[in-house]
């Protein structure tokens, strides 16, 4: 070694006389500056480690790259000879400077920033001329902008650069005061009410400092003069830090630097952990040493990955076939099979296919509908059907006409033919294809649990994809009765056919009437009271018609049937709600008392002010939102949590088409609802609930969310 | 006396509980100081109109810029007649940088500033209260006495008077989205510039 040095200053004589010369020192009125290196040389092609050494007169400062409440980094601007490249400051790490009630964090007495120049590979040996352009501001009880022109002259060559043992001091106190980032160390940040938490875990057989200080690299994240509030629990250190007001948006992770006065175990004694932490949830107890990752939280999302959304439209499909408003059509259609039980395989098996292929089929033609639709600019979702009074009222008369059938008031002809088989083998599978539609058509109004996520995946999809998650939907809703059909020994489980078949039949008219008593009310909503009588009015006659064809159809009467079905169709004109039958927004959200109106002001303007905010996406025609409405929104204790939390309970009531919650659901993943959206201050994301509640699941995503006597702005009046 | 004054100041942590914020959208604090002249000012005595709050003291460079530019003037003067311009001193008598109301007046006079008032908050309450950091910051408060805007003046942190132009001035557009009707599209930034002298 000592002889490389030694063939080196033989061969370079002429480079060391030049750096023999210190480079110039720049003073002004407050500071000294001056570039230095830790070496006589540079190699081609190799970065050297040049030095801004700054030296303050007594009291007064410069600042860190985050000044903290009020200041001004120190910039460098290089002007570098051809082809010299030049790094980001390496920033040692700051002191805290208290300046009254605010708080800065710089340097006092001297500080080197370090940065790394790389010469090119073909650098000529010679002397590189290094120049820097320095502005700086220096304070004490006043500030003072100042600046300085540097240079530097570092001689270029192809020898192993020798050490400057007058810098070489220099350099090494300011390596020491970078931050590192030790293996095995791990750190989590959480946004809880008006405190930035971050906690730091050592790795497994280490323990952390007692005290640290944290300096955060964003400006306006944490209130810098609130004092930090550091605990120690086995493992891990938690600093507490009040977060700035208004608090800062799209803060995904926390970057910033720990200072320990007495260094960080395993660091050879450094003082600085350089921190890079995700915001998460809800910070796990400190465990096994390390903390979970993810901030997926409750979110049931599917992460857009296409095989996902698949399987999500699958399982989706299979749980509507148990909808109370699918599963009697389906009940028919088994019984059906249950009476063919001993007949001919192969016609069973067909009937099952086509059935299927009616399921897919409509499935099919809705999302294509949909996907024009949108197309050609309208803002649609999934359930965009339900939006119109037209259909509500029309799909009301449809369950009705289904549910009179089924309590056995009238028999269809063909379609009850059909059930007893003495009809033409087109007739069958005409039926069993329209058997297909009408249950897809009915299951609309049920969102299954899993829809959300797989019908808002397909938005963001071409049109290719989205039809595929929806056909896939149609699979999983078809799947039971295909398989049904395909394997007849299934069906010998099931009771043997008798007089159950037709009570069993009358009751599940129940379901499908209390269907009709749900779409009334959603008509209500859409179009107003006089829209329910003109409904209800509609059902009354076409009763009437039903009553009348039942009454003597098969009695061989001529008129009767034939005025029986008149009577059906005045039924639906007098149901048909009139055009143009708007009604004011909100009309189902300003009934509920504590959840007022969204929209996306609101949520920005109560966030600004520091209170969380918990969205409600609804519709009334969304039989999972009601359902989680009544057992878990509604229920007391969630109340009370939402109240003892400040948190503002906003109602986004989709149940006629509303282009601005159509696109806040698109932003949020989704194009159905329920979506549930937990905001809070800080956060840029909201959180998402599963879309079926249960009360413990929402008090736990209100858990971590302060007590409102914390949450609530104070703002002081004088 | 100050150094006693000054003390209380640094160690009682009441002093940074005391020091407050003005968040977008919030009711903003109200205050009597006295102006220049010594007549009271009250926040009250504008409702209903647009204020602007400047946080000044001339012996900041980052102040300097702004007013060797040109750039406040030119403010206080377009906006002079649709808002009321309060220009706020906060810096604690015992401060290098205060300056008494006479020497303030011939400042103002060598500027040719307009502000609508030059507000003397020696003790730092107003400043305190709304949680000012840095000279300048500025504050917009709308006619129903809430904060519009809390932040710097524009996005060119420095004290290079060149910057001034190409500079988005986050007033300006704050004031200007006000008189169309529209929602404030940057409510708050961070405020840049030299710490308010508070001791």
């Amino acid at each position: 070694m000592r002889f490389a040095c030694l063939a080196a200053r033989a061969a370079a004589p002429f480079l060391l006389a030049l750096a023999a010369h210190a480079a110039p020192v720049v003073r002004t009125e407050h500071v000294e500056a001056q570039l230095v290196s830790d070496v006589r040389s540079a190699q081609p092609g190799k970065p050297v480690l040049v030095g801004l050494k700054l030296r303050m007169i007594p009291d007064w400062h410069t600042y860190w790259k985050n000044p903290g409440d009020s200041g001004l980094p120190t910039r460098v601007h290089w002007q570098l000879p051809p082809g010299w490249t030049a790094g980001e400051i390496h920033w040692p790490y700051p002191q805290l400077l208290p300046v009254g009630p605010l708080m800065n964090y710089g340097y006092e007495d001297d500080i080197v920033l370090l940065s790394s120049l790389t010469p090119p590979a073909d650098a000529k040996p010679g002397t590189a001329d290094i120049k820097a352009k320095v502005e700086w501001l220096v304070c004490k009880d006043i500030c003072v902008p100042e600046k300085g022109e540097l240079d530097l002259a570092l001689p270029v060559s192809g020898a192993p650069p020798e050490k400057d043992p007058r810098f070489v001091a220099h350099i090494e106190r300011a390596q020491d005061m970078l931050p590192v980032q030790p293996a095995g160390w791990s750190s989590a940040a959480a946004i809880v009410g008006k405190s930035l938490v971050v906690r730091i875990t050592a790795p497994a057989g280490a323990a952390p400092p007692d005290k640290v200080t944290f300096f955060p690299e964003r400006e306006e994240l944490i209130v810098p003069a609130a004092p930090e509030k550091v605990a120690r629990d086995g493992q891990s250190l938690t600093v507490t830090m009040q977060l700035a007001d208004p608090p800062p948006q799209g803060v995904t992770s926390v970057a910033g630097v720990a200072v320990a006065a007495a260094g960080w175990p395993g660091t050879d004694g450094r003082k600085a952990l350089q921190v890079e932490a995700p915001i998460q949830v809800s910070l796990p107890a400190a465990a096994a040493g390390s903390i979970a990752g993810g901030a997926a939280g409750f979110d049931g999302g599917i992460g857009g990955s296409f095989l996902a959304a698949l399987a999500f439209a699958f399982a989706g499909g299979l749980i509507l076939n148990l909808m109370p408003c699918v599963f009697p059509v389906l009940g028919i259609k088994v019984m059906g099979f249950v009476k063919h039980a001993h007949g001919h395989p192969s016609v069973m098996r067909a009937q099952g296919a086509m059935f299927a292929i009616g399921v897919l089929v409509s499935f099919a033609a809705l999302a294509g509908t949909m996907l024009a639709l949108r197309a050609g600019g309208a803002q649609l979702g999934w359930g965009f059907q339900l939006q119109s009074p037209v259909v509500v009222a029309l799909l009301a008369c449809l369950f009705f006409i289904l549910a009179l059938n089924l309590a056995g008031v009238f028999e269809w002809g063909a379609f009850a033919q059909s059930m007893t088989s003495n009809l033409g083998a087109r007739g069958r599978y005409a039926d069993a294809f329209l058997s297909g539609v009408l249950a897809t058509v009915v299951a609309t109004p049920c969102t299954a649990p899993f829809m959300g996520a797989a019908v808002g995946f397909t938005m963001t999809q071409g049109a290719g994809l989205a039809l595929a998650v929806f056909v896939m939907l149609g699979v999983g809703m078809a799947l039971p009765v295909f398989v049904l059909a395909f394997f007849p020994a299934l069906l010998k489980r099931l009771p043997k056919p008798g007089a159950w078949m037709e009570t069993f039949k009358q009751v599940l008219a129940f379901p499908l009437f209390a269907t009709v008593a749900w779409l009334a009310w959603v008509l209500g909503a859409q179009a107003g009271n006089d829209a329910v009588l003109a409904l209800t009015m509609g059902l009354v006659l076409i009763g009437l018609g039903a009553w009348m064809y039942g009454r003597w159809a098969h009695a061989g009467a001529r008129w009767q049937p034939v005025l029986g079905a008149l009577l059906a169709v005045a039924g639906l004109a007098v149901a048909w709600p009139p055009a143009g039958a708007a009604h004011d927004a909100g009309a189902v959200a300003s009934k509920e008392s504590g959840w007022e109106p969204w929209s996306p002001e609101k949520v920005k303007s109560l966030l600004a002010q520091g209170r969380p905010v918990f969205v409600d996406f609804t519709a009334a025609w969304c039989v999972t939102c009601q359902v989680n409405k009544r057992v878990a929104l509604h229920d007391a204790a969630v109340v009370k949590a939402f109240a003892a939390r400040g948190i503002a309970t906003l109602q986004a009531d989709w149940t006629r088409q509303d282009p601005r919650i159509t696109e806040a659901l698109a932003a949020l993943g989704r194009n159905a609802v329920p979506v549930y959206a937990l905001y809070l201050p800080g956060e840029d994301a909201p959180r998402l609930l599963p879309e079926v509640l249960t009360p413990s699941v929402v008090l736990a995503a209100v858990e971590n969310v302060p007590l409102a006597a914390t949450v609530t702005v104070t703002v002081t009046q004088r | 006396m100050k150094s006693l004054a000054a003390f209380a100041v640094a160690v009682l942590p009441a002093a940074v509980l005391a020091f407050g914020s003005a968040p977008p959208g919030q009711p903003a604090p109200s205050f009597t100081v006295t102006d220049l002249e010594g007549k009271p000012a009250r926040l009250e005595d504008y409702k209903g109109r647009i204020v602007v709050l400047e946080w000044n003291n001339f012996g900041c460079p980052f102040v300097q810029k702004h007013y060797r530019s040109g750039n406040m003037q030119a403010l206080q003067k377009r906006y002079g007649s649709d808002v009321v311009w309060l220009t706020v001193n906060s810096t604690n008598p015992s401060n290098a940088d205060y300056q008494k109301p006479a020497a303030l007046q011939s400042e103002l006079e060598s500027f040719g500033a307009h502000p609508a008032r030059y507000l003397m908050d020696d003790p730092g309450t107003v400043g305190m209260a709304y949680g000012a950091k840095t000279t300048p910051h500025m504050f917009v408060i709308d006619a129903s006495g809430k904060v519009a805007y809390n932040g710097a003046i524009d996005d060119k942190r420095s004290t290079d008077l060149a910057d001034v132009k190409g500079a988005k001035n986050y007033v300006v557009a704050a004031l200007e989205e006000m008189k169309a009707g529209k929602p404030v599209s940057t409510p708050s930034t961070v405020p840049y510039g030299c710490s308010v002298k508070y001791r």
